[in-house]
């Protein structure tokens, strides 16, 4: 047992640091102030992305045949931990390297691996994801958008919301289905984004812009090709993707860093001697540490390639504790960040409120431990 | 000390628990039925005496982590031994390692102390200076309590000598008295929480087990994230034996504790509050652990000074 790092480790974490103190713009705090989605981060993601990738850094975590450096899963997230901490520079293409990739390396064609990942590698696409409908949440069985069969590939009716990045995106991971018939039913298509009879509103939200959007398809054709997997697959490969989704984001060390920054702030100011500040700061920090051991183990987990339990479910309640208790300390004794006063704040405060509920209800999350970790029976269904 | 992050014990680890396992296995150790109060086993005591596990930080090869896994593992059980302050503090404070079982206590030598009544040594942190003063029989008076610990009170202290350790030696204690909190707290959490799972999944209320209810589930759940953070961070300190570790770890379990227990014994309604059910071995141990070394608010300042104080990110 042990909690450090090798030189090798604290030399790949330097290298990454020392990229971003170079590559981030004096008015980065500006920029990413809207969130991962928004005009001027993903913008400067297609410049960042592309240096990333000139570095071999973009998707060194991925296997040699795919272009990447195979980079191990420690070295992987410490890159991911540094970007997060910074405010995510890559913006969307975070959700590319993180999972869409994976997802396609494990269950793409060959057609697919020849078209996709030379855009993905070069930092240029910038990917959706179709989930969440009206009236499919947490309970993502139950999505009703419409995949018709046809000649040649499928008909797709229907809506998505709550989709982030969908306004600037060139591809979605949508997810329809052919027929009522449960989860078997569910087919992915890897949709153009700038396929006839695609309509994307952005919805106006506390969480920055350009985060959020309704998706409407009319009679959108999506060619065979572009099914993803076998049809009755779906439901294996979501199940895959958001394994590597929930804790993909190491939303602590952001909390960590906005954290230390108010420290150095509130002692600059001369408010850090008061004892009540003092003491809740300590409680928030033990959070964020609290969130990097329990993340940290399901990592180990992956790096060890042992069999993947309900540990991702603990740890992705312990990181929404962490975002809640700086961002409550901050809204508490710093308002004034939130008046205008600083930007990195208010991109904290955006993602934190979002904590429990994006990349799905933590609630679905609690659900699952119960069930897997801690062996507990299941709630009967009721008699219709 | 840089080494990849592993969260696997070592076969030495697993050597060692291995063989302490098989040595609680040898005592057929039941949860008391009597009063809380006497909870003490000391034919454990002995044992681990016999077997040196309370020498184990000062055998080659090993170190504060084996201690703390070790602090862990016995913190499980339904009977409490006088074995953080032996393993984790007393090494280096102590000139006869072996006058243990050890008490510690903030402030005044005459306020009570866990583990007191069994005594040979007394650590006080006074503030400015640690105090060491060794307890003679007939010393100590039992202190009646609902924690489930045995406590005693200095009959006399002002007779006792007592030793300075000096100012500089303050901070060392402070840091290794934290981490002895936080280890123990995990293991006691772990069993805490076992006893409960195992209550809620036969239990039945409405024709099903109360385990299955969402409302349950949940805070359950949440029980034992904090039980695993509580580990992670705990058995951290020991790795690191660094300040900021060893507080960021007491602050969490410290934090966690009211929580914790409320739900824990919620979940186990009346039954619960019988000396019978043995949920109280554990969680008035971790009561008790809250109100050590200024609680969750002294052990966060001394977070937030660890981390931050003198210091700009």
């Amino acid at each position: 047992m042990e909690f450090g790092w090798t030189p090798e480790q604290e030399e790949h974490r330097a290298r990454v640091k020392t990229l971003l103190a170079k590559e981030l713009p004096e008015n980065w705090d500006e920029i990413a102030v809207h969130g991962p989605g928004s005009d001027a981060q993903t913008a400067f993601s297609k410049i960042f992305c592309k240096r990333l990738a000139d570095e071999g850094l973009l998707i060194s975590h991925w296997p040699k045949e795919y272009g990447g450096n195979d980079m191990s899963v420690w070295d992987q997230f410490i890159m991911g931990e540094e970007l997060w901490a910074a405010g995510e520079p890559r913006g969307p293409q975070y959700m590319n390297v993180n999972w869409i990739g994976p997802v396609l390396m494990r269950y793409a064609n060959e057609a697919q691996k020849a078209k996709y990942f030379p855009q993905i590698a070069e930092g240029s696409v910038i990917w959706c994801q179709g989930f969440s409908e009206p009236s499919a949440g947490s309970d993502l069985a139950s999505l009703r958008t419409k995949a018709e069969k046809v000649e040649g590939g499928y008909v797709v009716n229907g809506a998505k919301v709550w989709t982030s990045y969908a306004g600037l995106a060139t591809h979605c991971f949508l997810l329809a289905r052919t027929s009522s018939a449960g989860k078997g039913a569910i087919v992915i298509l890897l949709l153009d984004m700038s396929s006839p009879g695609v309509q994307v509103k952005q919805i106006p939200a506390l969480i920055g812009e350009g985060d959020i959007h309704e998706v409407f398809f009319t009679d959108v054709f999506v060619p065979a090709e572009n099914l993803l997997g076998e049809e009755g697959q779906a439901w294996e490969i979501i199940t895959f993707a958001l394994q590597n989704e929930r804790i993909g984001i190491p939303r602590y060390a952001f909390s960590r860093r906005i954290l230390d920054r108010a420290a150095a702030k509130l002692q600059a100011d001369g408010r850090f001697n008061d004892p009540i500040i003092r003491d809740r700061a300590g409680r928030a920090l033990a959070m964020c540490e609290a969130a990097r051991l329990m993340v940290y183990r399901v990592v180990h987990q992956r790096a060890t390639q042992a069999p993947q339990d309900a540990y991702g479910n603990l740890a992705r309640w312990a990181i929404v504790q962490a975002d809640h208790a700086v961002n409550d300390f901050m809204t508490e004794f710093m308002p004034e960040g939130l008046l205008g006063d600083d930007q990195m704040q208010i991109a904290h405060h955006q993602r934190a409120i979002a904590a429990g509920i994006a990349s799905g209800a933590a609630e679905i999350q609690l659900n699952l431990a119960a069930r897997r970790y801690l062996d507990l029976p299941g709630e009967p269904r009721r008699a219709v | 000390m840089s080494h990849a992050v592993q969260f696997d014990l070592s076969e030495d680890q697993s050597a060692i628990l291995g063989g302490l396992e098989q040595l609680i296995g040898t005592l057929n150790i039941e949860a008391p039925k009597d009063p809380v109060v006497s909870a003490y086993s000391q034919p454990l005591d002995d044992e681990l005496t016999t077997g040196g596990f309370f020498e184990i930080t000062q055998s080659e090869g090993f170190g504060l982590l084996d201690g703390a896994l070790i602090v862990e593992a016995l913190a499980k059980l339904p009977v409490s031994v006088e074995a953080a302050a032996s393993i984790l503090i007393a090494p280096s404070f102590l000139e006869d390692a072996g006058r243990r079982p050890v008490a510690l206590v903030s402030g005044s030598a005459a306020a009570p102390a866990r583990f007191l009544p069994m005594a040979k040594t007394l650590l006080v942190d006074k503030g400015d200076d640690v105090l060491r003063i060794d307890i003679p029989e007939g010393a100590v008076e039992d202190v009646e309590t609902l924690f489930a610990y045995p406590y005693g009170r200095l009959k006399n202290p002002g007779a006792l000598p007592a030793v300075s350790l000096g100012a500089g030696r303050v901070a060392e204690l402070r840091r290794r008295w934290r981490m002895a909190i936080a280890v123990e707290a995990a293991g006691l959490m772990q069993s805490a929480l076992d006893t409960v799972l195992e209550h809620v999944k036969t239990r039945q209320q409405f024709g099903r087990p109360i385990g299955s209810f969402q409302a349950v589930q949940h805070r359950l759940v949440m029980a034992a994230e904090q039980g695993q953070a509580t580990r992670w961070l705990a058995l951290r300190a020991a790795w690191s034996d660094s300040e900021a570790d060893a507080a960021i770890a007491a602050t969490y379990a410290q934090d966690a504790t009211p929580k914790f227990c409320n739900d824990l014994h919620q979940f186990c309604g009346a039954m619960g509050l019988t000396l019978e059910f043995p949920l109280h071995h554990w969680t008035y141990r971790l009561r008790a652990l809250l109100g050590e070394m200024g609680g969750s608010s002294g052990s966060a300042l001394a977070a937030a000074d660890a981390v931050w104080a003198g210091k700009v990110p």
